[in-house]
């Protein structure tokens, strides 16, 4: 869990999921059905996509609204999550995914303006 | 597919008597061209037994030939015809109305051997036309202007030889509302009047010696009569000729390229008209009325009878050639609308008595063709008031439309362009109230928005100005039209009215009802989108956005006037020594007031003393963003808002609690907040300094703020 916390994650929406195989992700979207075991549920990104996440155990707590999940993605493209925090809805601006969409495009498109990289000062 | 032609209708046509719908030929069409003005089409038709080449097609049906639909030997129906008979005799056919039932392809080839009927409407018939008395013996009876021909006729019928005629009827020639024999008859020039007889046909150069067209633009009658050239009237025996140098047909020339349009028949001389001008203007002997969509200036007799629908003030000119003052209004009738312009003299004749709304007969004005830049009228042509022009009330009004408006559906409005001129009606669901706003000319003006709303569930806002903005009542959501207002693209798509718009509340017309009725029944609970942005938004839309390394490198401020812009910054330092000072008590009066002796604080600029004083914050503050840091001001109103104190809290704190008065400060820093500011650059005891002003403190619309940034991201990609 240490690992995967100290390297660069970048965020993806469900398009980028399948280039970023068994790489460390972060993945924001809202959540969609949570399955009865608890153990895995789906999430919808910006545009509407949707992606898995596996758990490695099952969930303690009710899973509604947004969730910023981090984890590894698997080969066949669900997202193995390590961690992942609820963005709170009640308090604060309510949170725009559409335009959290547009922003990572714009990184992914301009990888040369926000790299990527482990901090030099650690 | 067969069809048969209605026999016999060529000769019934031409004899001016009625036949219903006939179904003809056409064999021949030519174009007569003008120096101004629509192109007129002359038409050859037969009905199987007889042809005839005197038909003219009226100019609203000229997108037949224009479009190929009327081809030699297609063959159509006559829904509409007006045979009217020039002063001469000839008789003329103007199609008003008609349709292609089969097309030349169909017809194959000329249906029957038609032979030409009445050959004396064309060439020879210059001795049968010549004398022109018999002419008025028959009548027209289908035109509407007939009339006017007949009395022109009758009139000069005693004349016989064209000579005394001359008195008699200066213009009345105007053979028929198509066109002044713009005939340039490609087969013969009925024209052909040898000028030998002195034909009524208004010139008899036997008897003038040379006659010059005083229109100068008739120049195109080429007309060179054997005997004479250049043919000149003088206006004792030419009047007429004036008046419609179409008659004449020079063999030699063909066409006749007269502009008609500057022969406008009004142009007689007085002293002839006279009689006739008295017989017009009595109002006894009213002529008859034609509908406005019929009005061109080859036509000398008309009236038409129709409601002003907007008036203008009074307007003044003076340039070079001189000064005048004019004022025009337009009118509508059944068929359409027309623009009228009266100039000085007759401004002062027909201001008072032309009243919007009311109906008038109007008759005996000039017409020439409409400057489509002065107007939005559609109309071809456009009349001006001139001295032998008369207005006069009329009481019956039945029939008479009270305005004439194209309304566009607010739905569509979005699909014209900006700056269109448009008509457009709806209920008007909410009005702000009326405010006034000082232009940059420093003139008040009160304006007053509305929010219109229509059936296509759209709304629009609509900008009222000065009188029409005070006097405009929203009470029980009432219909508004307004027409000829600008649609513009200020916060997407608004109107607003112009100084020659007219608003209508609740009119008399059946859009009205209709909008009346959908409103009542759904259109009040109707989700209405509008095509107007929020005033919010909109002036969130255009604001400056600027960084802070913009205001040195923009060289912001440096200009004569004070410049403004808005920026996201954060609060680096602000100066807590010397943020407060002590006021005027006086309302509105700011200025620093000087401790006295006797403890009492004294206003220089009120004169006046007081005992007591007012805290007022004047906070210095170091912004900045990723580019610079500036230092600004905030006056009282602004830094209350940064601090999140008012003035006479932090004074107080500032005496008692020194801590928390500096805690307030530290709150503060590193703060980011939207800053709109004024920049300018100020001279303070011979030092040019450019000074920031903050004028609003907002907080950060991250949302916002997102956008725009994403929007300037991709803009700057692209």
């Amino acid at each position: 869990m240490a690992g995967i916390l100290d390297v660069p994650k970048p965020r993806i929406n469900c398009d980028m999921l399948l280039q970023h195989v068994n790489k460390p992700v972060c993945f924001l979207g809202r959540v969609e059905k949570v399955h009865p075991t608890g153990k895995t549920f789906t999430v919808s990104d910006g545009e509407g996509k949707t992606a898995t996440v596996e758990l490695n155990e099952p969930l303690d707590e009710e899973l509604s609204g947004i969730v910023e999940v981090i984890g590894m993605v698997s080969n066949k493209g669900a997202i193995m999550a390590t961690t992942y925090n609820i963005l709170r809805e009640d308090r604060g601006v309510p949170f725009d995914l559409e335009l959290y969409n547009e922003a990572l495009k714009v990184i992914h498109d301009f990888p040369q303006h926000y790299p990527f990289e482990v901090a030099a000062s650690g | 597919m067969s069809v048969t032609l209605t026999e016999g209708a060529i000769e019934a046509l031409h004899n001016g008597l009625q036949v219903d719908t006939p179904v003809l030929q056409l064999l021949k069409k030519c174009q007569i061209t003008n120096t101004s003005g629509p192109p007129r089409f002359r038409l050859a038709m037969s009905d199987g037994q007889h042809s005839l080449s005197s038909f003219l097609l009226a100019t609203q049906l000229n997108h037949l030939p224009e479009n190929n639909l009327l081809v030699p030997n297609c063959v159509c129906i006559l829904k509409k015809t007006i045979t009217s008979t020039l002063a001469d005799g000839r008789r003329v056919v103007v199609v008003t109305d008609m349709e292609i039932l089969q097309s030349a392809e169909e017809a194959g080839r000329k249906i029957g051997n038609p032979t030409p009927y009445n050959a004396e409407s064309r060439m020879s018939a210059s001795e049968n036309l010549l004398s022109s008395t018999s002419v008025s013996a028959s009548p027209p009876p289908a035109a509407n202007p007939g009339p006017s021909y007949k009395n022109n006729s009758k009139v000069h019928a005693p004349q016989g030889s064209g000579r005394g005629f001359v008195e008699k009827s200066p213009m009345k020639f105007t053979p028929t509302e198509a066109s002044p024999m713009k005939f340039t008859p490609t087969e013969a020039s009925p024209m052909k009047f040898t000028p030998t007889e002195a034909s009524p046909m208004k010139y008899t150069p036997k008897k003038v010696s040379p006659v010059k067209f005083t229109p100068t633009e008739a120049s195109p009658m080429k007309y060179t009569p054997k005997k004479v050239s250049p043919v000149m009237f003088s206006p004792a025996e030419a009047s007429p000729m004036k008046t419609s140098p179409m008659k004449f047909t020079p063999e030699k020339v063909s066409p006749m390229k007269f502009s008609p349009t500057k022969m406008s028949p009004m142009k007689y001389t007085p002293k002839k008209v006279s009689p006739m001008k008295a017989t017009s203007a009595s109002p006894g002997s009213t002529p008859k009325v034609i509908p406005i969509a019929n009005l061109n200036p080859y036509q000398s007799k008309w009236a038409v009878r129709a409601r002003v629908t907007s008036k203008s003030s009074i307007r003044t000119w003076s340039n070079s050639r001189g000064d005048g003052k004019l004022f025009s209004f337009e009118i509508v009738d059944e068929s359409g609308e027309i623009r009228i312009t009266a100039f000085n003299k007759e401004v002062d004749s027909f201001f008072s008595l032309v009243e919007q709304g009311k109906v008038y007969y109007i008759s005996k004005a000039t017409l020439k063709p409409a400057n489509k830049q002065y107007t939005t009228v559609k109309h071809d042509y456009e009349m001006t008031l001139n001295a032998h022009s008369s207005i006069v009330p009329c009481d019956d009004s039945q029939g008479i439309p009270t305005v004439h408006c194209d309304f566009v559906p607010i739905a569509e409005l979005e699909n014209r362009h900006k700056d269109a001129i448009i008509d457009v009606i709806g209920v008007c669901k909410s009005a702000d109230d009326v405010s006034r706003i000082t232009t940059k000319t420093s003139r008040e003006v009160s304006k007053r928005a509305l929010s219109l709303i229509d059936t296509t569930g759209k709304v629009v806002t609509v900008t009222l100005w000065g009188e029409e903005a005070e006097r405009f009542d929203d009470s029980g959501q009432p219909v508004v039209a307004i027409k000829g207002a600008r649609l513009s693209d200020f916060g997407g798509r608004s109107l607003s009215a112009l100084f020659s718009s007219t608003v209508m509340v609740n009119p008399d017309i059946p859009e009205a009802f209709r909008l009346r009725a959908w409103y009542d029944h759904e259109g009040y609970a109707a989700d209405s989108q509008s095509l107007t942005e929020t005033w919010s938004v909109s002036s969130a839309s255009k604001m400056n956005w600027k960084a802070l390394s913009d205001v040195k490198d923009e060289h912001m401020g440096h200009g004569e006037k004070a410049e403004y812009f808005s920026c996201v910054a954060t609060v680096l330092y602000t100066r807590k020594e010397n943020c407060l000072y002590q006021a005027c008590l006086s309302a509105d009066c700011n200025k620093k007031v000087i401790e006295q002796q006797n403890g009492r604080y004294r206003c220089e600029k009120c004169n006046r003393e007081f005992p007591n004083f007012k805290y007022r914050l004047l906070l210095s503050a170091n912004l900045a963003d990723y580019g610079d840091n500036q230092w600004v001001t905030c006056f009282q109103e602004t830094a209350e808002v940064l601090l999140g104190h008012s003035a006479e809290t932090l004074g107080q704190l500032r005496d008692t609690d020194e801590a928390a008065f500096a805690e307030v400060f530290h709150k503060v820093n590193f703060t980011t907040h939207i800053f709109k500011n004024r920049v300018k650059l100020e001279t303070y005891n011979d030092e040019c300094r450019v000074k920031v002003t903050v004028i609003e403190v907002q907080p950060v619309d991250h949302r916002e703020y997102s956008r725009r940034l994403l929007g300037n991201i991709r803009r700057l990609a692209s």
